[in-house]
């Protein structure tokens, strides 16, 4: 090992040949250290998530309101449509008169939504993205509080705001 | 030398530490009050974002979630501090590559995603400025990592 940092090409670049063996077993030190912070963190974090995604339940077609079907019962005035997204996405823009509840955060707002909710209240949940799983959870986290009528908008901020329905910015409804 | 490589291990270690803390610490902005740390981490945000990319596979995307941040505070915070320097600077060009590749892959596919760069805090989306952002600190990151000398190395090789 000695020898090996004597030849002409290490003393041309010091750094370069520099124990490598050393520095990579640092670098792995450092990875698997920082790995082992981050799960016990996760761990020991009362909003920790689980170690592996959850695989996404595809959504149950008679949940699924297309858009006009949203459009009545928006027109209705008797649906409640819940922005499944973080406030902050809810403050850049959401479907007017629809409340924000991210699932997210879901513990911290729900107490607010509940008082005007009842079991029965017709609810359009939606989020933004055809990939977006928000608000497919956030129709679950319903159903298991025994709402009977929780519908999902796919892709609801785009498919609703390119479609020049009413919208609303700020922390309103 | 040594001053610029220096400037370079503390723009580049306080760009992760940042980052990281980020990430960790849920650091909110309000217009009212700043800078504020809300104490409450958004991991579940954060790991929607990482999910968004849709890198394969998708199950390891909440490990990359949970892991990741500490990762970048370590490797971040020896860069800066001096120790271990040449093996913080390669994990470091490693997550670079990981970063670059993650961000092709988005523009490539049309995703329309939050970076998650700075973990919740901004707003900001993957784009071909964040793209070129990274491809300029993986220069920086890769240069320290080849030429940057651990001191204990040093040591090493004086003493003998």
């Amino acid at each position: 090992m000695k020898e090996a940092y004597e030849t002409a090409d290490d003393r041309a670049i010091p750094a370069a040949g520099a124990r490598p063996a050393c520095t990579l077993r640092q670098a792995l030190v450092i990875v698997l250290a920082g790995a082992a912070l981050g799960l016990a963190a996760n761990a020991v974090s009362p909003r920790g998530i689980p170690l592996l995604t959850p695989p996404k339940a595809p959504p149950r077609a008679k949940d699924v309101v297309t858009l006009d079907e949203a459009k009545a019962l928006w027109s209705s005035g008797t649906a409640f449509f819940l922005d499944a997204r973080a406030t902050s996405d809810y403050k850049a823009g959401h479907i007017a008169g629809a409340l924000s509840l991210p699932i997210d955060e879901f513990d911290d707002y729900y107490p607010q939504i509940q008082s005007v909710l009842t079991t029965d209240s017709v609810i359009v949940c939606y989020c933004d993205g055809l990939d977006c799983d928000l608000s497919h959870r956030l129709v679950d986290r319903l159903r298991e509080l025994h709402y009977r009528n929780v519908r999902l908008l796919v892709n609801g901020w785009t498919t609703w705001h390119t479609a020049g329905l009413l919208t609303h910015s700020g922390t309103d409804p | 030398m040594k001053t610029i490589n220096l400037i370079l291990r503390l723009l580049i270690g306080g760009v992760f530490v940042a980052s990281a803390l980020a990430k960790i610490g849920n650091v909110q902005i309000s217009h009212a009050h700043g800078f504020q740390f809300s104490h409450v981490p958004d991991l579940a945000q954060f790991a929607q974002d990482v999910g968004n990319y849709h890198v394969p596979p998708r199950a390891l995307g909440n490990l990359v979630a949970i892991t990741l941040p500490w990762i970048e505070l370590l490797a971040g915070g020896l860069l800066m501090v001096g120790l271990w320097k040449r093996a913080s600077a390669w994990v470091i060009t490693a997550m670079m590559v990981m970063f670059l590749a993650a961000i092709t892959w988005a523009l490539a596919h049309g995703y329309d995603i939050r970076c998650g760069c700075f973990g919740t805090v901004e707003a900001r989306k993957v784009s071909v400025i964040a793209l070129a952002e990274d491809f300029a600190m993986l220069a920086v990151a890769a240069w320290l990592a080849w030429r940057e000398e651990d001191s204990t190395t040093r040591k090493m090789e004086t003493s003998k």
